[in-house]
C-alpha cells in the first residue's frame, strides 16, 4: 500500500520526503519511549520488587539522562526545522517570470476560474471566466503556473492532493501559490476549509496537458467567449 | 465541623449546595452527560461515513446540513462541555481544597454560581439544535464570513439573528467561559490563601500546581477569544462588520483571536489530566515523583510557551511565510519541557515496585497513546509538511490521539483513584480492567487508520467522499468502516463503566481512609469526606512522595507525619495509618 497519493508536481516529492525524515525521528523517539515505558513494568512488577529505590530525581545526577534526551530532541527539532525551511520558502516564494497567470475564486460551491484575455495580462476586461459545476482548469505541464487566489462570500481552501499544495482563500485578500506539474493528467481540486451545506460537493478538475493542447483550449475559450475581440492569441 | 451542625435540605445539600465536593460532583455528572452526548452525535456521523446515506439505527437519514452541525457540535461540546467541567472544573473542585488541606473553596456561593452559571450555558447550546436551522454548522472554530451567514444581509432583524444556531453557541461559549473564570478565580485564591499549617508551595501535590498553572494559562488567554466572539455575536445579531472584508473587517482577525486562546487552551486541558497521572504513577510504583521541582518548572515553561504557537493553525491561511517560521519554531520546541515532563514520569516507574491497580494501567494507557499524539505533532509543527497534512484526517487522528487520552484516559484514571475518597465506596476492578481494555483496544481502533487516510489526501468535514478520486478506494473505504465499528464500540464500552459506576456508587462496599496507601492528606480525611473535610485540621510536615524511604518500615508516609527529629529528616518510625 503505497502512504502517498501519486505526486505530480515539482515540490511535492519534498513534502513526502520531509514526512518520511520526521518518521525516522519519530519511530527512534517512540520505539526507545516504549521501551522506557514497559521494561520496568515487566522488571520492577511488585511480586518481584518488594520495595522501591528511593530517589528523588531532583538533582542534576539524577536528571542526566532526561538531560541528555532532552538535547537529543531539541537537535531532531533543528533538524527538522532546517530541513523543512527549504521546502516551506520554496512553496512560498513565487516564482518572479514571465508566467501564466490564473485565478482561482472559491465560492459556494465551484471554484471559477479566470484565464488572461487576449491581452495576456490577468485582472483586466477581457479575462475569460469560467463559472460552473466540475468545470475544468486546463494549465501547461512542466511549466510555472501562478495561482492568484481570492473568495466570493467565506473561507474556502485550495487543495490538489497529488500537488501537495494547500492554501486558503479568503474574502477580501488575494494569496497567490505556484505550482509546476511534470505529468500530464485530470486531477481533483477539492476545498478543505469547511464553507457550508455543499462543501462535500465542491471539487473541480485540474487537467494537465502539453503546451500544444493548452494553446488550442485557450483559444477555443477565446471563440467562444469574446466573439467581440480579436481571436488572436498571444500566448 | 460536623455533619449536625450543618443540617440542610435536600434541596440546599445536593442541588443548590456551596461544599466543593457537591459542585464537583455536579460539573462532572454535566460533564459525563454532555460526553453522552457528544458521544451520540460523533456515532450518528461516523456511521454515515462509513455508509454514506444509509437509514442510521437510532437516528434516521443524516443531511449534509446535519452532518456539519453534528461534526461541529461534537467538537464544541467534547471541548468546552466535557474536557473542561471534568478536568479543570471537576479535578480543581474536588482536589484543591482536599489536598491542600481545607474546608471549602475560598468563596463557595462564587462557586456555586459558577456550575449555575455553566448549566445554563448547557441548557443554551442544548436549545441550539431546537431553533429554525437547527446548531451551527460551520466548524468548531467557528470561522467568519461562514459562521456570520456570509455578510449577505448587513442589516439582520436581531431576534431572528440571535435565535440562530451560530449566536445561540457563541452566546452558549461564553456563559461557559463567565463560570470557568468564576472557577478559576476560586481555585487561586484557595490554593495561595487557604493552604493548612506547614503547606508550603513545595509541598502541594502536583495535580493542585498543574491545575493552577492550567487556570492561569486559561484567564491570560480567555480575554482575546472572549472579545472576537462579542464581535462575531455583534456581526451576526447587530449587522457590524468586524469580519466583513467589504466594510473593512478582516476573517483572519478572527482567526488570531480564536487560536490565541484556542491553542493555549490545549494545554489548559493536557496540564489537570497529567497533574492527576503523575500522582496516581508516584503511589503505584511506590516510588517519589522523579524531579517533582523540576517538572512543575517545565510545566511553567511551556504555560510560557503555549502562547507563542497559536499561528501553526494557520500556516496555510495566507499569513507572512516569515511569522509562519516563528510560530513553526515555538511549536516544535513545546515539545521539549513536555518531552521532559513524560519523560520524567517514565523515570519514575525506574527502580520502582509497580503495582497494576485499575487507575495505574488507566494512567499508563494515558502515557502510550498520548506518546503518539504528541509524536505525530512533530509532523505538524513543521510549516512545510502542514501544508499537505492541513485540514486532512491526519490532523484529526492526531488531535484525537492528543485530548482522547487527556480528557478519557486522564478522567478514567482519576476517577478508579478518587472515587473510593469522595464517594466512600469500593469499584468493582474486574470491571475497571475490562473497561480499560475495551477503551484502550476500540479507541486505537477508531484513530489509528485514520492517519493512513489523511495522508492518503482525505480532507475533513466531508460527509460523502464519492467525488474524490484518491480516496473514494481502497484501502480507504476499509478503514473508514474499521473506524466506525470501533467507535461503536468504544461507545458500547462506556456502558461497562457506566454501570460500574452506578452499582458500585450504590451497593458497593464501603471504602477505608486510605486504600492505596498513599501520602496526600486528602486520605486522612474520612471517605467521603465530611461537610468541612477534616477535623481537626491535619498539619503537614513532609512534601507529598515520601514513597519507600531508606531505614523506613512503611512504604509510604503520609504528610501529616511529623519528623520525630526535625534536623534529621529520615529516622525509623513505627507508623499506625490506619
Amino acid at each position: 500500500m503505497k502512504i502517498f497519493p501519486e505526486n505530480v508536481s515539482t515540490y511535492g516529492q519534498e513534502i513526502d520526503n520531509l514526512f518520511w525524515m520526521t518518521f525516522g525521528f519519530v519511530m527512534v523517539a517512540f520505539v526507545i519511549s516504549l521501551f522506557v515505558l514497559f521494561y520496568p513494568l515487566v522488571k520492577n512488577h511488585h511480586s518481584k520488587v518488594k520495595k522501591a529505590t528511593y530517589f528523588t530525581g531532583e538533582s542534576k545526577k539524577h536528571f542526566r539522562w532526561i538531560t541528555i534526551a532532552l538535547v537529543i530532541l531539541a537537535m531532531s527539532d533543528f533538524i527538522i526545522l532546517f530541513a523543512e525551511h527549504d521546502t516551506w520558502e520554496r512553496i512560498e516564494n513565487i516564482p518572479t517570470g514571465n508566467d501564466l497567470h490564473v485565478g482561482i475564486t472559491g465560492r459556494q460551491w465551484n471554484w471559477i476560474f479566470t484565464y488572461p484575455g487576449p491581452d495576456g495580462k490577468i485582472n483586466t476586461a477581457d479575462d475569460v471566466v469560467i463559472d460552473e459545476q466540475n468545470s475544468e482548469l486546463h494549465i501547461p505541464v512542466n511549466k510555472n503556473v501562478i495561482f492568484e487566489l481570492r473568495a466570493k462570500e467565506v473561507l474556502h481552501s485550495l487543495f490538489i492532493v497529488n500537488t501537495r499544495l494547500k492554501q486558503d482563500c479568503i474574502p477580501g485578500r488575494m494569496n497567490t501559490r505556484w505550482v509546476n506539474i511534470t505529468k500530464e493528467g485530470t486531477y481533483d481540486i477539492s476545498c478543505a476549509e469547511i464553507c457550508g451545506v455543499m462543501h462535500s460537493k465542491m471539487r473541480n478538475f485540474l487537467v494537465v496537458e502539453s503546451q500544444e493542447k493548452f494553446d488550442q483550449y485557450v483559444k477555443t475559450l477565446y471563440e467562444k467567449n469574446a466573439p467581440a475581440t480579436s481571436s488572436s492569441n498571444n500566448r | 465541623m460536623s455533619d449536625t451542625l450543618h443540617k440542610k435540605s435536600f434541596f440546599r445539600k445536593y442541588l443548590f449546595s456551596t461544599d466543593h465536593k457537591v459542585i464537583g460532583m455536579q460539573y462532572t455528572i454535566t460533564g459525563l452527560f454532555m460526553a453522552a452526548v457528544g458521544g451520540f452525535l460523533a456515532y450518528v456521523f461516523r456511521y454515515n461515513l462509513a455508509y454514506p446515506g444509509d437509514h442510521i439505527p437510532l437516528f434516521g437519514e443524516l443531511g449534509a446540513q446535519q452532518y456539519n452541525s453534528f461534526v461541529t457540535c461534537h467538537g464544541m461540546i467534547m471541548v468546552f462541555w466535557v474536557a473542561m467541567p471534568i478536568l479543570l472544573a471537576g479535578f480543581g473542585n474536588f482536589l484543591i481544597p482536599t489536598m491542600i488541606g481545607t474546608d471549602d473553596m475560598a468563596f463557595p456561593i462564587l462557586n456555586m454560581m459558577s456550575f449555575w452559571i455553566f448549566l445554563l450555558s448547557t441548557i443554551v447550546l442544548l436549545a441550539s439544535f431546537f431553533v429554525p436551522g437547527g446548531a451551527f454548522g460551520g466548524g468548531w472554530t467557528m470561522y467568519p464570513p461562514l459562521s456570520a451567514g456570509g455578510y449577505t444581509n448587513p442589516n439582520p432583524d436581531f431576534f431572528k439573528a440571535f435565535f440562530s444556531g451560530a449566536s445561540l453557541m457563541i452566546l452558549a461559549v461564553a456563559l461557559e467561559f463567565v463560570a470557568m473564570l468564576m472557577g478559576g478565580i476560586n481555585f487561586l485564591v484557595t490554593t495561595i490563601n487557604k493552604r493548612t499549617k506547614g503547606m508550603t508551595p513545595f509541598r502541594i501535590p502536583l495535580v493542585v500546581w498543574f491545575i493552577n498553572i492550567a487556570t492561569i494559562i486559561f484567564m491570560f488567554s480567555v480575554g482575546p477569544l472572549v472579545a472576537g466572539a462579542v464581535m462575531l455575536l455583534f456581526d451576526i445579531t447587530v449587522g457590524t462588520g468586524f469580519y466583513d472584508p467589504a466594510r473593512g473587517g478582516d476573517p483572519v482577525l478572527f482567526q488570531h483571536l480564536f487560536w490565541f486562546f484556542g491553542h493555549p487552551e490545549v494545554y489548559v486541558l493536557l496540564l489537570p489530566a497529567v497533574g492527576a497521572i503523575g500522582e496516581i504513577l508516584s503511589v503505584f510504583s511506590r516510588k517519589p515523583l522523579f524531579a517533582y521541582k523540576t517538572i512543575i518548572y517545565l510545566a511553567l515553561l511551556s504555560a510560557i510557551l503555549s502562547v507563542v504557537v497559536w499561528a501553526h493553525h494557520q500556516f496555510v491561511a495566507g499569513i507572512d511565510p516569515r511569522m509562519a517560521t516563528f510560530f513553526s519554531v515555538g511549536t516544535i520546541i513545546i515539545s521539549i519541557p513536555f518531552a521532559g515532563i513524560f519523560l520524567s514520569y517514565m523515570a519514575t516507574l525506574w527502580g520502582g515496585s509497580i503495582r497494576f491497580t485499575v487507575p495505574m494501567m488507566w494512567a499508563l494507557g494515558f502515557i502510550g497513546t498520548f506518546l503518539v499524539g504528541g509524536l505525530t505533532g512533530l509532523f505538524l509543527g513543521s510549516n512545510a509538511f502542514d501544508i499537505y497534512a492541513h485540514d486532512t484526517y491526519f490532523v484529526v487522528a492526531h488531535f484525537h490521539y492528543t485530548l482522547f487520552p487527556v480528557v478519557f484516559f486522564g478522567f478514567f484514571a482519576a476517577f478508579y483513584f478518587w472515587f473510593p475518597k469522595f464517594v466512600g465506596k469500593n469499584l468493582n476492578p474486574a470491571l475497571g480492567k475490562i473497561h480499560f481494555w475495551c477503551t484502550t483496544v476500540f479507541f486505537n481502533g477508531t484513530f489509528f487508520l485514520l492517519f493512513f487516510n489523511g495522508l492518503g489526501g482525505q480532507h475533513r468535514r466531508i460527509n460523502d467522499f464519492s467525488l474524490f478520486s484518491n480516496v473514494v478506494k481502497e484501502p480507504y473505504i476499509t478503514f473508514e468502516k474499521i473506524a466506525t465499528i470501533s467507535a461503536i464500540c468504544l461507545i458500547l464500552s462506556q456502558f461497562i463503566f457506566l454501570y460500574n459506576f452506578v452499582t458500585s456508587a450504590v451497593r458497593g462496599k464501603k471504602a477505608v481512609k486510605n486504600p492505596w496507601d498513599a501520602n496526600t492528606i486528602e486520605w486522612v480525611a474520612d471517605s467521603p469526606p465530611p461537610h468541612g473535610n477534616f477535623n481537626p485540621y491535619p498539619e503537614v510536615f513532609r512534601g507529598p512522595y515520601d514513597y519507600s524511604l531508606p531505614g523506613e518500615e512503611s512504604d509510604f508516609i503520609p504528610q501529616n507525619v511529623p519528623h520525630t527529629n526535625e534536623n534529621i529528616p529520615v529516622l525509623k518510625v513505627k507508623l499506625s495509618v490506619s
